[in-house]
């Protein structure tokens, strides 16, 4: 678990996905995003749907990831979609059950906003299954780059991001340690009425923010003593490298974008 | 927008506190309320908008979102990555930013924070969640889900049964904030403390 949280949710693999630089994709989702709300007929929906399939296809991630990424999802799905055939009224009468007539524009009504749900996901959950944590935090640091122009603290917040992550495992251990440690002395966190086990929280909570200021500090005066500036000047470990499959994989959104577009009932 | 190192290392801490607070009853599952496990996300995000002040609570409510959004499994449930976006309840962990702006600008504004000064910061930063959570909550169902017959009075309504646990919890955390917020301010290092 405690792995778990500093590749996130990233498979290892060596897809042209994978090896993707991240600020190609973090562009591509974005029109992606575009592209998937421009659909609008059965003819547009069945497109989008090859790219995403396509992709999932590129990616090589097995599909149990894709269906675990989905799952949260999968029950709004559902809830969209009975409600939207149950209520929408619109179209030829279908099916007549007395009680409840089934028409035609409320079923494909459903079955789209189920689908445009569904290709946001499938693709979205794709990027942070193919892209490590960090490298999205570089990528976007880089992309939103000319931000700093109007005075946005773009690297300020890709350093506190890559701080979080680093230290998200280590509180994990060190909130386990104090629990540990407080159980040793007696105390009770999983029995007795809820204001009680509420308040065994509190011997838990103290020494864990003290230890993160702690932390805090010490990581600041480390930073402060080896020179740390803000990120004018500043070089890199890990550099991107931007190669001709991103502009190839750009310029496929781009045309998918247009012919969407163009497709698309007016 | 200045930036010392201690700001940025302190912000990205909370963020981590935040993942904690969000899954801590993975670690203790009898802390359910109900059929409703607690998550003390609430907790964390006004104690951050206290210890930190308004503007760095706010700031690391922003790094733990961008985090999560970034495929760390840090949100409530251990779930995480770009698709929570599409969650209806994504609004919900947007509104923990202003939450800790809301409860870091009750407790600067008063020298000398006493304990019905946390209570009021607690209960107004509840306050902030909620009404910006439901909002787009009730955004997300009609525009993105579109589901037909959601009207902004029924999403309130479906939100009624949060609200018990959530003032108990608001509550408790007015009473455990002041010690640790005493606690934080005895333990600092003079270069940090002007924070607390």
């Amino acid at each position: 678990m405690l792995d778990n949280i500093i590749i996130g949710q990233y498979l290892p693999g060596q897809s042209v996905l994978h090896r993707m630089d991240p600020r190609a994709k973090l562009s591509a989702i974005f029109l992606y995003i575009i592209v998937v709300f421009l659909a609008n007929n059965w003819l547009t929906y069945a497109i989008v749907g090859v790219f995403a399939l396509f992709t999932i296809a590129l990616s090589r991630v097995s599909l149990r990831y894709i269906y675990k990424g989905m799952k949260p999802v999968i029950l709004i799905v559902l809830f969209t979609f009975i409600l939207q055939v149950l209520l929408t009224r619109e179209g030829a009468v279908l099916y007549d059950l007395r009680w409840f007539k089934l028409y035609d524009g409320g079923l494909r009504q459903g079955i789209f906003i189920s689908l445009r749900l569904l290709y946001l996901v499938m693709v979205t959950s794709l990027l942070t299954l193919t892209t490590k944590p960090l490298d999205i935090t570089d990528g976007l640091e880089s992309l939103l780059g000319p931000l700093k122009k109007i005075k946005l603290p773009v690297h300020e917040f890709a350093l506190m991001m890559s701080i979080a992550l680093r230290f998200i495992p280590t509180l994990l251990q060190e909130t386990e340690k104090i629990m540990k440690a407080q159980m040793a002395r007696g105390a009770e966190f999983t029995t007795g009425p809820i204001l009680q086990r509420l308040k065994a929280f509190v011997p838990l909570l103290i020494p864990l923010f003290i230890s993160s200021f702690k932390r805090a500090e010490d990581l600041a005066l480390a930073m402060e003593a080896r020179g740390y500036r803000g990120g004018e000047g500043r070089t890199r470990l890990r550099v991107l490298k931007w190669t001709g499959k991103d502009t190839i994989a750009l310029f496929v959104l781009v045309v998918l974008a247009v012919g969407l577009y163009v497709l698309r009932t007016h | 927008m200045k930036f010392k190192p201690i700001d940025l290392t302190l912000a990205a801490m909370f963020a981590a506190l935040m993942a904690i607070g969000a899954n801590i009853t993975a670690w203790i599952p009898a802390l359910a309320f109900g059929s409703v496990p607690l998550t003390l996300q609430n907790f964390f995000c006004v104690l951050a908008g206290l210890l930190l002040g308004r503007r760095l609570g706010a700031v690391s409510m922003i790094v733990y979102l961008l985090v999560g959004l970034i495929g760390a499994p840090i949100f409530a449930g251990f779930t995480g990555g770009f698709a929570t976006i599409m969650k209806p309840s994504f609004g919900f962990i947007l509104s923990y930013i202003a939450g800790a702006y809301a409860a870091g600008l009750i407790v600067d504004r008063s020298k000398k924070p006493t304990f019905p000064t946390f209570l009021v910061a607690a209960f107004v930063s509840l306050a902030v969640s909620y009404v910006i959570g439901t909002t787009l909550l009730y955004v997300a169902l009609t525009n993105w889900a579109a589901v037909p017959g959601i009207t902004y009075l029924n999403t309130w309504k479906g939100m009624l049964v949060f609200i018990p646990k959530d003032l108990v919890l608001t509550f408790v955390t007015a009473v455990i904030a002041p010690r640790i917020y005493y606690a934080i301010s005895k333990n600092r290092t003079s270069h940090t403390q002007r924070y607390a």
